[in-house]
């Protein structure tokens, strides 16, 4: 059933402006380049990305760069250099006058006119399990509801029904954290890449495509035949699925995990690690359609040695969201795409004994770019030693209220648990009203 | 699926007065200490709970057609389930396997009247009864687990509840377990429950409820409920039973792992346990206008009979009360959540849906029959089995089945098709292509997916498996649908189509076409190792025209094999 209403979901036009390379092709109709009016014209990059955002509505997309482990915001971007908590790390300053972020982050830094950092955001919850669901559900998790994930919440609000690719993708994902779509059904379920560099699990096909093709011939053949002749409902919708599993993998769309076909330049800017090469597919399944794209980090858990491995991680960082945001702009994408780099909680102003930063739910940051917000500033502070949050606090469900305006979400839209209570897309909160002005 | 509750619970008002529940009447009056508990023995029963379960299930089937006379339409049941179909569905509910190809010929061969009565008792005698149900409860716990490291404790909790299900502890006694089990959640798997909800009051007391009582009373949790009789200030009574249970961390060197302990001095832990639920002296209601402060002091009072317990009272005490007050025989709603879920899972639809979701205020589709059934597990001393044995000789339960139906048609006039839980259809697929004595041909590099710590405790082949194709057993199995990597690793997965070669030898399917030149047997013995049945004649037809259309035999019959464990009834038991 979940499958049809997918399919169900209208094709809103898009009546909001669009900048650059993005006009001259949304100039052209998704109609126009099925009758074949274009294919001479465009590249197919171009052709599925004029479609891409003519079926998603309003066009947006969200990329969440997903920090697990929860990001020091001390060596990320509040530090407090010259002081105890700072500890040993550096501040550099960035293309904004007055904004500094920490010296691990020189080509961010020159993106900062694009990036709100956020320094105030907050939560009282310090186990990884709970936070890292309240940061990617905006609930506190409940024994009874399992409440849907940012990525399954967005591409159930504003997934249309876009080309042959999954709405929502998770690229190396840490087994069993970021949530599901809990339940709004296995519908809006991440679709899991662990290695963005290679084809995804189990879409190549095993036979050649002519003996594909009578199989699955066959399979229909006995599945009419199972139902004496007409297939049952169950039977139907398992067709459907299956139909759109097969129009899945033999679709060009698929040519989006395929980062070969980008050139040595382009991917070199994006640096050498699987993080990297998970934005750069981020950028192409958003390309084609994809309305959700999760990368995730793994190894903020700083507890020892906070320092040299935050360096580190800083690096596997620092190239890819840059390079990511500068493609995305060259490319006429970046006001049309929200990118979230976030971790469930930030970590300790003291440092303990072993050289590290334990779990600091108090006061930590989140950086925003795209999507529409007014890069180049920063919202909230903390103290001079980083303790206590002195200006403007902003809540988990702020911050939700924030991605639901840039992406043009209802927040207040009620969606049915399976008993039939209904839950809000975000409850309460207030967004960030200084990122649109 | 969008429930308007205010209309059902004037339709349950309804139902409930007709079926002489009395406390339904006392809806919108005091509630806060008025006991549930109108539950008494009925005639029906008196006589039901000596005779046979052969009587007794005549018995259910006779209150079935009054309860659905009474809602005043033409009914039209299923024909009775042909003896292959019967076979299969029983297999799979009992015992999680299909039947062996040997196993169908003989059933349906088996000329006594007897047989289908033969073979039920037959399957709750097999070990493989308490795993299969074991597995369903493990899921029905761990699915709801609001702390991932609670899956540390998900083998010792299957294998626990496997044992329980196989001596046929009674219910009362399993669920006893549950709520008062301390200890290593590794050595004891009644520790299950409290571990998935991290040793929180709350979680718990919501899942101890939701679970054993079929009340959803957590939207108390912080309000009162706007369709329902409870109050929020009663979750909170319950959840007054539970706040001295603390999880502490076990770090040896050999092992990591968690201990369930009543604490009821909390000082002596607190200091080392930042994540943990050191556990209170007693439970606080929060104030929500101010949730800074500590909030009210709750005294432990069980909602549905005003038991209670004083402040200061041990946690062993509280967990022994409770637990033996939840599972009175006095408690018509504790006997009827299980009653209600094995029903909806037997036949294909509860009583009350969803199967978790009961109470005095939510519509019954049949409440004689409930009643009655209830009753019985009761006078029974909650025998697990015998409830199993009982349903399934029902009429009800042996009807061929029809696709789920319309709300406006009548339930319960066919069983209903259901789908396969990931082990079962993970057990299926090593059975149908005879990967379980093919080393090399394992399942479980067919999944791929993310690694990271703590990943190697899920990583055998079957939990692999089941982070595809499980699902929360309690979600209306109408909302449990397919998904695209259920489909991708069936059609294309490695080891499945490796299997499926007919050119690697020793492989099921290169001995099948070794032994016989006879495609139509081939095709027969394929059908019943996939779904445990003949192929019609359009079937055969089929497949014996694609032979023909293929360049080898081989080749043909390795798409078949495909497309059968590709089928919809390959994942569903009708």
């Amino acid at each position: 059933m979940c499958v049809q209403l997918h399919h169900c979901v209208g094709v809103k036009a898009n009546r909001d402006g669009v900048i650059g390379r993005r006009d001259f092709l949304k100039g052209i109709s998704a109609s126009a380049i099925s009758a074949g009016l274009a294919g001479g014209l465009l590249h197919w990059t171009d052709l599925v990305t004029a479609q891409a955002a003519d079926l998603r509505s309003r066009g947006m997309a969200c990329i969440l760069l997903w920090m697990q482990g929860g990001p020091s915001q001390f060596e990320t971007f509040s530090p407090k250099p010259g002081t105890t908590n700072g500890g040993e790390t550096k501040a550099i300053s960035t293309a904004v006058p007055g904004i500094q972020i920490a010296e691990g982050f020189p080509e961010l830094a020159k993106q900062a006119g694009d990036i709100a950092f956020i320094r105030s955001v907050n939560s009282r919850e310090g186990a990884h399990p709970r936070a890292q669901l309240l940061m990617h559900t905006g609930y506190l998790p409940m024994a009874t509801v399992k409440y849907p994930t940012l990525g399954s919440l967005v591409a159930h609000e504003i997934a249309g029904a876009a080309g042959q690719l999954p709405s929502f993708v998770r690229v190396g994902g840490v087994r069993n954290t970021g949530g599901s779509a809990g339940f709004l059904g296995t519908e809006f379920d991440p679709f899991d890449i662990s290695n963005p560099t290679a084809p995804p699990t189990n879409t190549t096909v095993p036979t050649d495509l002519a003996r594909y093709k009578q199989r699955l011939n066959l399979l229909n053949q006995l599945e009419v035949a199972a139902g004496s002749g007409k297939l049952s409902p169950e039977s139907a919708e398992h067709k459907k699925l299956y139909e759109r599993a097969v129009k899945m993998i033999t679709s060009p769309d698929m040519k989006a995990f395929d980062l070969s076909k980008e050139n040595d330049k382009l991917r070199a800017a994006y640096g050498e690690s699987n993080f990297g090469a998970g934005c750069l597919l981020a950028r192409r399944l958003i390309e084609s359609g994809v309305t959700f794209v999760e990368v995730v980090l793994d190894g903020w858990d700083t507890h020892q040695d906070n320092f040299g491995r935050t360096t580190k991680l800083a690096e596997t960082v620092d190239k890819p969201f840059a390079a990511l945001i500068a493609d995305l702009k060259q490319r006429g994408m970046l006001d049309k795409t929200l990118i979230v780099w976030m971790g469930e909680f930030g970590r300790t102003p003291t440092i303990n004994a072993n050289a590290g930063r334990d779990h600091f739910p108090k006061a930590f940051n989140v950086a925003l770019a795209g999507g529409g917000i007014r890069g180049g500033q920063v919202i909230g502070e903390t103290d001079a030693n980083g303790v206590e949050i002195k200006d403007r606090p902003v809540a988990v469900n702020d911050l939700f209220q924030t991605f639901c305006q840039s992406l043009g979400m209802k927040a207040e839209t009620e969606n049915m648990s399976p008993i039939g209570r209904p839950i809000k897309v975000v409850d309460g909160g207030k967004p960030i009203h200084e990122l649109f002005v | 699926m969008i429930r308007l509750r205010p209309s059902l619970v004037v339709v349950s008002l309804a139902l409930a007065s007709a079926s002489g529940l009395a406390q339904a009447t006392e809806y919108n009056t005091a509630v806060k200490q008025t006991p549930l508990m109108t539950w008494t023995g009925t005639p029906t029963t008196s006589t039901l709970a000596k005779s046979e379960s052969t009587a007794a299930a005549k018995q259910v089937d006779k209150l079935l057609v009054e309860d659905l006379a009474a809602l005043d339409v033409v009914i039209k049941f299923g024909r009775r389930a042909p003896d292959e179909v019967f076979l299969r569905r029983i297999y799979q509910d009992f015992i999680g396997r299909n039947p062996t190809p040997d196993e169908v010929t003989a059933f349906v061969l088996d000329p006594s009247s007897e047989k289908r009565s033969k073979i039920i008792s037959r399957l709750l005698d097999d070990p493989r009864f308490g795993e299969n149900w074991a597995r369903y409860w493990r899921d029905v716990i761990m699915y709801r687990r609001s702390d991932d490291r609670a899956q540390l404790a998900a083998p010792a909790l299957t294998e626990y509840l496997t044992e329980q299900f196989n001596k046929n502890t009674p219910w009362d006694e399993t669920v006893r377990s549950f709520i008062t089990a301390s200890g290593d959640v590794r050595e004891n798997g009644a520790t299950g429950l409290i571990m998935a909800q991290n040793g929180n009051a709350a979680d718990i007391t919501s899942e101890v409820s939701r679970i054993f009582l079929g009340v959803q009373i957590q939207c108390a949790n912080c309000h009162d409920h706007k369709t329902d009789r409870w109050k929020r200030e009663q979750f909170h009574q319950l959840a007054a039973f539970f706040p001295r249970i603390a999880i502490r961390p076990v770090n040896t060197d050999d092992k990591k792992s968690f201990e369930v302990i009543g604490n009821d001095r909390p000082r002596r832990l607190a200091a080392k346990q930042a994540n943990r639920p050191v556990g209170s002296p007693e439970h606080f209601m929060p104030d929500l206008k101010h949730p800074e402060t500590d909030g009210t002091k709750i005294q432990p009072v069980f909602f549905l009979t005003g038991q209670s317990l004083a402040f200061g009272t041990s946690d062993a005490d509280r967990r022994n009360s409770i637990a033996k007050w939840i599972t009175s025989p006095s408690d018509e709603w504790f006997a009827k959540a299980f009653v209600n879920r094995v029903w909806a899972e037997l036949v294909g639809e509860g009583f009350y849906n969803p199967i978790d979701d009961i109470g005095p205020d939510r519509t019954c589709t049949a409440p004689k029959t409930i009643d009655c059934l209830a009753h019985e597990f009761v006078d029974s001393g909650f025998d697990v089995k015998r409830l199993y044995r009982i349903i399934a000789a029902t009429e009800a339960y042996q009807r061929d089945s029809r696709s789920r139906r319309n709300p406006n048609d009548i339930p319960f006039a066919a069983n209903c098709p259901e789908r396969l839980r990931g082990d079962q259809v993970y057990d299926a697929l090593i059975a149908a292509l005879g990967m379980n004595d093919q080393p090399g041909v394992r399942l479980s590099a067919a999944m791929g997916g993310a690694g990271g710590k703590g990943a190697a405790l899920l990583r055998s082949p079957r939990n692999q498996f089941d982070q595809i194709f499980g699902f929360d057993p309690s979600t209306p199995r109408d909302e449990v649908t397919g998904s695209i990597p259920q489909a991708l690793l069936l059609m294309n997965g490695p080891q499945i189509n490796r299997a499926i070669n007919a050119s690697r030898p020793g492989a099921g399917l290169s001995q099948l076409l070794a032994s016989t030149d006879d495609n139509e047997s081939v095709t027969t013995e394929l059908y019943l190792r996939c779904l445990g049945r003949e192929p019609n004649k359009t079937e055969l037809h089929a497949c014996l025209t694609h032979l023909k259309k293929s360049n080898t035999r081989a080749a043909a019959f390795e798409d078949i094999q495909w497309a059968l464990i590709n089928s919809t009834e390959f994942l569903q038991r009708k």
